[in-house]
């Protein structure tokens, strides 16, 4: 069994049985086919692992205000100063582990370390569901002991550290380091002092303003780009109206998709430049979706502005701020009436109007009722 | 592992707006020439202004309605339609 990357094109994970046949993550999928014709392919569901990760993320959180998402699957947790609140590293880690316990899974491997590499490393050599523990002043001595691609290597590189016979950390940070930069350059100097353990690089918290998403549910699953074009004004639309996004520029920007008979779509866009602007954030959407569109017709569709820019640049910016602003008054008086309605009546009397689709040709599928407070 | 993102949070709590609601239609031919908008009440069709018809999601469960823009005896306006498939008769605003 494998499990395919986010773009479907090639192989992420493997079973242990395909891997003991040869394959191997990277594979395109008619590689992988042709080592092992019996083989099982599973699309992934980037969603679903966007949502576990962020679960995860806020667990740590519950331990240390300074985590960092490296990667899907990888975060650091900066401790210092927590060693009052929870004692050494054990201990830490005690309380790391109880945090995750929250979170279903329970197959984290944890590694404390000085700096991210050395505590990287040591999540890499542990047991899943355990943790190993380099303690301070031994780094050099445990990280001698590990192979060379655990370094962020390009392949040039690893293959040019290769012929020089080199295979450890330990063999590369026993090099002078000055031979390393005349070789590699600025890079080698890295490599080195990763190697070395004398690079401690300090986990850096994520700026954590509340992420905006706004989402639609379609009647029936829809596979016109035109209607998902349109489908995704109006969710950028409705998101940029939201008062959260008060003050703050779109810097990271995700489109998720639910797909019919399951499975799922997900594309991050980070802006260089972050925005406030619709037609800016629309277009490398459009973009996306006509270079790697969704395998199938989409269920459910959510567009979320996941992380922000402090400040807009255009003054009309203001303007629609201030109406915003207005907007969501109204709306928490009349959500206060609705309340009070609901407790008196028992159940809702108040409904809002939402666009599902509106360009169906089926009248009774274009818009839809739904409980004001929902 | 997550409880499955698939799970829908709102469907369920959307309800249908603008839903076709069952009537009967008289016909002379193909064409109607009355509504019964309640079992007591019928109106007589004065002027059919516009008929069109819709043919979707042929990929699943084909839907084919034979809609008609009309107006009854007294100046109210109606859009209602016929479904082809089951022979029949909705009101519904178009």
């Amino acid at each position: 069994m494998a499990l395919l990357d986010p773009d479907g094109r090639r192989v992420w994970q493997i079973s242990p049985v395909a891997r003991r046949i040869g394959v191997r993550p990277g594979l395109t999928i008619s590689q992988a086919i042709g080592l092992c014709p019996t083989l099982r392919l599973c699309e992934p569901d980037p969603v679903h692992y966007d949502a576990a990760f962020a679960r995860l993320l806020a667990a740590l959180n519950n331990v240390s205000p300074v985590v960092e998402a490296a990667e899907l699957g990888r975060a650091f947790v900066g401790v210092d100063g927590l060693g009052r609140l929870y004692g050494g590293p054990k201990e830490q880690l005690a309380a790391l582990r109880a945090a995750l316990a929250e979170v279903p899974g329970g197959h984290e491997r944890l590694g404390w370390g000085m700096g991210k590499f050395v505590s990287w490393v040591a999540a890499t050599r542990a047991e899943p569901g355990a943790a190993v523990i380099v303690p301070r002043g031994s780094e050099a001595a445990f990280l001698a002991r590990q192979p060379l691609a655990l370094l962020p290597l390009d392949p040039d590189t690893e293959r040019r550290l290769r012929l020089l016979g080199l295979h450890s950390l330990g063999a590369l940070a026993a090099l002078p380091e000055q031979a390393v930069v005349a070789q590699f350059g600025a890079l080698g100097r890295r490599l080195w002092r990763l190697a070395a353990g004398v690079l401690v690089e300090a986990v850096v918290g994520m700026e954590r303003p509340e992420p905006v998403t706004a989402t639609l549910s379609f009647f029936s699953p829809v596979a016109d780009r035109e209607m998902l074009v349109h489908a995704f004004d109006r969710l950028l639309e409705r998101a940029l109206a939201d008062p959260r996004r008060r003050g703050w520029r779109v810097r990271l920007l995700r489109a998720r998709a639910e797909l019919e008979r399951g499975g799922s779509w997900l594309v991050e866009i980070v802006l260089k430049d972050p925005t406030a602007e619709r037609a800016v954030l629309a277009a490398p959407l459009r973009t996306r979706l006509d270079q790697s569109p969704p395998a199938r017709a989409i269920e459910r569709l959510a567009v979320e502005f996941a992380a922000f820019a402090p400040g807009t640049t255009a003054l009309d910016l203001f303007a629609r701020d201030a109406t915003a602003a207005a907007r969501a008054e109204r709306r928490r008086a009349l959500r206060h009436a609705t309340r009070e309605i609901t407790l008196r009546l028992r159940r809702p009397m108040l409904y809002r109007i939402i666009e599902v689709q509106p360009w169906s040709r089926l009248p009774e599928r274009r818009y839809a009722l739904i409980d004001f407070e929902s | 592992m997550v409880a499955s993102s698939r799970a829908s949070l709102r469907a369920d709590r959307l309800r249908v707006l603008n839903a076709p609601r069952p009537v009967t239609v008289d016909l002379d031919g193909s064409d109607p020439v009355a509504v019964w908008l309640s079992a007591s009440d019928r109106s007589v069709v004065d002027a059919i202004l516009e008929v069109w018809r819709i043919d979707d999601e042929w990929w699943r469960q084909r839907i084919a309605r034979r809609y008609v823009e009309a107006v009854l005896e007294g100046g109210a306006r109606v859009v209602f339609f016929e479904d082809l498939a089951t022979g029949h008769w909705f009101l519904q605003q178009a």
